[in-house]
């Protein structure tokens, strides 16, 4: 029996998480948890939203770590169930769509110099604004495109979509996105 | 006028991109929480299944007791098929004779 640690592969955690050990998720839990905050905090309103995300994704992890096949990578299998999973936080919310105010700005940025911050901030904000009025299928897939950059083949891969669905809903989110900003800087 | 707002675009994405999103306090104690949901889920689960399993005895013993009851219970059967219909046309007949009717 394998001596499971921080050190283990991720194939001997899943062994013995799968056989019963729930020491070895916590390492699992540690070992990526970092990955799926920086991808949740792209779409979680605030630090509340953040959390149930990312303990849903766990939570679903966990529950389906038996069916996991160990020769594919898990990194990507937990990408998959992130994204499944931040897809369903957007399509919970649709009725708040288009309510976020424009001076909303929900996750506080690292240390970095007061000018970028001021910069990403405002940029954070507007485009918060325009993201909160496009449908979930294409906040997920320009999220995914241009602020994590994910090719297409990639998007496809983790969202289950056709190559060619997730190209149409990049090309109508872009383009709504700029009708947004050409009414936003008209006013 | 469309590359003026494709570039506006790239330049919201990309102040937007080199942000790192600071996460770190909402990380903290996460496994903890998550483990804490496990336990808590599968307690419950157990719960549900162990008290399923306890009371399958009493739900046997109802069934049999139905079964014991109905073995036991034997009316009177009349071997006239309109038996019921008669006993109720008496019944009917001595209600209105008593009531005057």
């Amino acid at each position: 029996m394998d001596v499971i640690d921080r050190e283990s592969s991720d194939e001997q955690l899943i062994r013995a998480v799968v056989a019963g050990n729930n020491g070895a998720f916590v390492h699992l839990v540690s070992r990526y948890k970092r990955k799926v905050f920086a991808l949740a905090s792209r779409f979680a309103r605030d630090h509340d939203e953040l959390d149930d995300i990312c303990q849903d994704v766990f939570i679903k992890v966990y529950e389906n770590l038996g069916k996991f096949r160990v020769e594919a990578p898990f990194e990507h299998w937990l990408s998959r169930v992130a994204v499944r999973t931040c897809y369903d936080a957007l399509r919970s919310r649709k009725k708040e769509r288009g309510n976020v105010p424009l001076e909303s700005a929900h996750v506080a940025v690292a240390d970095t110099s007061v000018e970028e911050r001021r910069v990403a901030a405002e940029a954070r904000a507007l485009l918060e604004w325009g993201l909160a009025r496009l449908r979930p299928e294409e906040r997920l897939v320009i999220t995914l495109l241009e602020l994590e950059e994910k090719s297409i083949l990639d998007i496809a891969g983790l969202t289950g979509w056709s190559q060619s669905n997730v190209k149409v809903r990049a090309f109508r989110a872009r383009q709504k996105l700029k009708q947004l900003l050409e009414k936003h800087y008209e006013r | 006028m469309n590359d003026e707002r494709d570039k506006l675009l790239d330049n919201l994405f990309s102040a937007l991109r080199t942000e790192a999103p600071g996460t770190a306090a909402a990380e903290e104690y996460f496994e903890a929480r998550v483990m804490a949901l496990i336990e808590e889920r599968s307690t419950g689960q157990a719960l549900v299944s162990l008290w399923s399993w306890r009371l399958i005895p009493w739900f046997a013993l109802i069934v049999v007791m139905i079964g014991i009851g109905s073995a036991i219970y034997d009316p009177v059967r009349s071997l006239d098929m309109f038996a019921s219909f008669a006993n109720g046309y008496e019944e009917y007949q001595a209600t209105n004779l008593l009531a005057g009717g």
